[in-house]
Parts: C-alpha cells; structure tokens; sequence
C-alpha cells in the first residue's frame, strides 16, 4: 500500500530524517512510536504528501508519489488525522461531509453511516467547535473515514484525548479499521495504544528507525540502548557475558553474576535488560526456580499508575513494579530487607559495541 | 455658533425634502465605491491568499510592497489613474477620464491593497496546520484556500468594511479623475469641499450627514453579514 526507501529530510536546524526502508501492507495497521522530536509527524506528513522529502522513494498504491505529475488523486485515496481535530466552523455533518465535498460527490447516507461509526449522529447538527474533546475527535476520525481511505495516516490522534475517553475511542477505532481493510499509520506517544492497534512497531530515535517488528518482540526484545529506554525497559545494566552454556548465559554485572537467556558467546560486552513486570519482590529467600534471586534493600516505593515502582538496591540498582496490595502486605519501605527475583528468560541481552 | 446651528437646521430641511441633487450624488458615490470595493474584493483576494499561500522567492519584499499601498495617497493614485487615461496617456482612448468608469479604476488601485495586505494577514493566521489539514482530507490548492476563507470570513468581511471606508471618504483621487462635474461625475466627497469652499455650510452639513449615514449604513449591513452565525462566547 505504501513503501518508502532512502527517505531523506534535512532541516535547517541540522534534524536529519532518515529512512532507510518502510512497508505497510493493506489492511495492516503499523505503528511509529518514539519520543518528541524524533521526526514522527514529518515522516507521516512525508507519507501523506504534505512535506516533500530531499531524497528517496515514496510509493503509494504501486504508484510513485514524488514523480506524479498530480498528487491530488493520490492524496485522495487517503486521509489523516491530527492530534487536534481541526474541524471547520459548521456543524458536525458539513464537517464530516467535507471531504466528500471536496471530490464532489455528496453522498448524505455515506455522512450518517460515519457518523454512526464513531457515534456521533445525535451531534450531526451541532457546531463542531462547540463539542468536547471527545467528540471531536470522533467527528475528525469519522471525516477521515468517510470517503473510504485505502489509507489512514493518524498523528497522534488521542493525545489529548482523557484516558477513558482515549480507551473507548480506541476500541472503537479498531472496530472500524478491521471493518474497513484500510491500511492504517499510526504515530503516536502513547505505548498502550500503539500496543492495542497496531500490528507492527517501528521505533524511531533521533530521526532513524531503530528497529521495527511486532509490537511484543519490541517491548521484549529490544535491539538496542536507544528503544530499551523508550519502550519501558527500567533496568539496564552495562555487563559482559562471561560463559554461555546452551544459550543461557552467565553475566557479569553490577557485582552479581545474572542469568540471560540469549545468544551472545562469552565475552561479549552486553547491557543486561530487565523491565519493572518481570521482577518479582517477596520477603524469603524461596525465589521458586527463579534463576536470579538477589537479597536487596528498599531504596524507593512510588506511585506508578496503577501500581507502585519499587526502586531496590541488590548491589545494582533494579526497578520492580509492584501492586498495592504487595506493597501493603510486605510493608514495602525504604529501608526495607526483601529478595528480588526473575527468570532467566525475562531477562534480554544486548550487545554493546565498546 | 448661530450659523453652524442654521446650518443644521437647513441641512435636515434639505435632506428630509428629500432634494434630488443631494439623493443623485449620493447615488453616484455609492454606486462608484461599492463598484471599486467589488472589483478590489474579486481581486484583492484571490491575490493576497496567493501570496500568503506560496512560496516564491523575494516574498517578504512583494508583502512590504502591498503593505505600503495600503497607505497610498488617494492623490497619487488619481494623478496616475488621470495621466494615464487623459487623451494622450496609454489608455486615453478609453475615453474614460472625467466619468464614473475612471473613478472606479482610480478607487480600485487605492483598495486593492488594503483588501490584498488584509487578505494576506488573515490566510497567514490561518494555522498551517489546518491548512494541511484540509489538503490531507483530499482538498486541492485551491479548494484549500477556500475552506480557509470560509473559516476568516469574520476577517475577511472587516478587510471589506476597511477598504469601503476608505473608498466612500476619499476625495483626491475622484476630484483629479473625476473633475467633480455636477450630474456626472460629483461626488459626497467632492461637493461637500465645493460647498464649503463656496461657503454654502447648510448644503456641505447636509451632504457630510448624507456621507455619515451611508457609511454607516453599509457598515451595517456588512457586520449583520458578519455576525451571522457567529458563535456567542
């Protein structure tokens, strides 16, 4: 559906963005994710034709787009989405009847079913700058659906969004997606989301797309230091792999020897990843075949979320996600003696270049 | 201060029997401004969301050039209009100097500035990002620039409202080109100067009030225009 090779935009501030190569299929929902000033939104306004790249290839549905003498029926068989709604000064209908109109071809029942999508019909005649945050962005999706896009771009479109508000759009928008086939692009901040919708993840850092897979191998398997930090890995810890036997390894690290399932050959020097979830706090020393179980003190509890981030100090420093009711029960303090534990397989390598 | 009260006195006299020297000239004014704030609005516009739109290179120059007609002298822009459509000039042919027809022209030049420079400060305003906005949902350049418009109308009708301002109160430029020729070519403006130049103060308040209420009521039909619909706050 689209393809992009050798992608380049320079800015006068010096910002290089830089693509190598992305493919999104029909019907696929794939996701960037990266911290501010990555380069995102440029990269989805390269895609959606707005910005014109210095270098590269761009296809969109088998056609290049950068050589196309008229961009617009190519920009028509797409739409975007921003993370303000940018609605006109109308009422919800003309709003979501615009793009029709755009193409000249008003179809009233093609409004409503939009409308009807999103659930939005009883707002159809209110003005769209009189709706809530919520609504809004309702009313912007169903616009962008309502001419049947082959392709979606999304930037950021929940950002301001409210977490319940967030969820149920989302939940909503993943309906229509998988109703429509449309291959959809998705940019955005937000983990959870880009966890709940899309199919693949490219992360992008600094204007570079550090590795791009399915959204678990990511978050498990991170490639490098770079998408470890973003993707919520709390614990690295530079080391070196002092023996491998059948691929699990012994580390050597903050004055521990750990345990990693991996493929790295001894000697390596590696940085040893753990996220928070994986790490297991309790007050004896049974750690219930945990391959890693270290005898560690409380530094730190804070609210994280839902749940509380145990900052505990076992010669290295380790986060460890914990429930209430853990913290409660085991009377989690600074201060406080506890064993921290995790398994060999949770824990991932990677190899770092000295 | 009796006679500037007579004067008054007079003038509602010559404006409620309705004199028919005073309704024709102000006929013709209006006829002339609107006419010039028309054709400046048909191009002024299109231009100045141009120049605001696309990029081109000496474009801060061409915007402090357009910035700067919007202060031209209504002299300046008569003295051209008239040398270029006296019987010699270029456009002499036309046979247009001394008639409504080169009044409109020379009103023209002096709003089509105004309506352009305003022009281009409200496209600016407009957030780009809208703007990429609307062309993501599949609007042409064009079709673009007119959502936009759309969406500044409140902007768009004051730049309308500043540029017929201008227009009805001027009086150099239709003085040179017109010549202030009774029954064709007089205007509020320019009788109002003959007559007080003659000393005929009751007819000049008369035709001033005249100028005062035509201003005001095309200002109110235009900010009715305006206001419609516009969100309470």
């Amino acid at each position: 559906m689209i393809k992009l090779s050798g992608l380049r935009l320079a800015f006068d501030t010096g910002f290089l963005l830089a693509v190598d190569s992305l493919k999104v299929r029909a019907g696929e929902v794939f996701a960037i994710i990266g911290p501010n000033g990555a380069g995102k939104t440029t990269l989805l306004n390269a895609m959606a034709m707005l910005v014109r790249p210095a270098a590269g290839n761009l296809e969109i549905m088998g056609q290049d787009a950068l050589a196309a003498a008229n961009k617009l029926p190519l920009r028509r068989a797409m739409a975007a989405v921003f993370s303000q709604p940018y609605l006109i000064n109308d009422t919800v209908f003309n709003n979501v009847a615009l793009p029709l109109r755009l193409r000249g071809r008003m179809d009233a029942a093609a409004v409503r079913e939009a409308l009807e999508l999103f659930r939005i019909a009883h707002l159809s005649e209110r003005n769209g700058r009189t709706l809530s945050q919520g609504e809004s962005h309702r009313a912007a999706l169903a616009r962008a659906f309502v001419t049947r896009p082959k392709l979606l771009l999304l930037d950021e479109p929940f950002a301001s969004l409210d977490e319940r508000v967030k969820e149920s759009v989302i939940q909503d928008l993943r309906k229509v997606i998988k109703l429509s086939g449309a291959a959809v692009v998705l940019v955005t901040q937000d983990q959870a989301g880009a966890l709940t919708l899309a199919d693949t993840l490219a992360v992008l850092v600094g204007g570079r797309i550090l590795q791009q897979g399915q959204p678990q191998e990511i978050f498990s398997r991170p490639v490098c230091k770079e998408v470890a930090d973003f993707v919520g890995v709390e614990t690295i810890l530079p080391g070196r792999v002092s023996a491998n036997s059948e691929n699990l390894c012994s580390v050597e690290a903050g004055g521990h020897t750990l345990m990693a399932v991996s493929g790295c050959a001894a000697g390596d020097s590696v940085f040893f990843c753990l996220r928070p979830e994986d790490i297991s706090v309790s007050l004896n020393a049974d750690a219930g075949g945990r391959r890693n179980n270290f005898k560690a003190r409380v530094a730190g509890v804070a609210p994280w979320g839902l749940q509380y981030k145990v900052e505990l100090d076992c010669g290295f420093t380790a986060q460890a996600a914990v429930t209430k009711q853990l913290v409660d029960g085991l009377g989690l303090k600074p201060g406080a003696e506890v064993y921290a534990s995790f398994k060999a397989t949770a824990a991932h390598l990677i190899k770092r270049n000295l | 201060m009796e006679f500037i009260i007579e004067g008054f006195r007079k003038a509602l006299h010559i404006i409620l029997s309705g004199n028919p020297e005073v309704l024709s000239i102000a006929r013709l004014s209006l006829t002339v401004s609107l006419a010039a704030t028309a054709l400046a609005v048909l191009a002024g516009v299109p231009l100045g969301s141009w120049i605001a739109v696309k990029k081109f290179p000496l474009k801060k120059l061409v915007i402090a050039m357009v910035n700067t007609g919007m202060g031209l002298p209504p002299v300046v822009a008569g003295l051209v209009v008239m040398l270029f459509l006296a019987r010699s000039g270029p456009l002499g042919f036309l046979n247009w100097l001394y008639t409504p027809k080169g009044m409109i022209i020379a009103q023209f030049i002096i709003a089509l500035p105004i309506i352009t420079a305003l022009s281009i400060s409200a496209m600016q305003n407009v957030d780009p990002k809208f703007y990429n906005q609307i062309l993501a949902l599949g609007a042409s350049d064009r079709q673009a620039v007119w959502v936009c418009l759309k969406e500044i109308r409140l902007t768009m009708v004051a730049a309308v409202i500043a540029g017929f301002g201008r227009l009805v109160a001027e009086v150099g430029a239709v003085m040179i080109v017109g010549g202030n020729i009774r029954h064709q070519t007089r205007m509020l403006t320019t009788a109002t100067v003959m007559e007080t130049q003659m000393g005929n103060f009751d007819m000049a308040i008369a035709i001033g009030l005249v100028l005062l209420a035509l201003g005001f009521a095309v200002n109110l039909a235009l900010t009715l225009i305006q206001q419609n619909k516009v969100l309470a706050r």
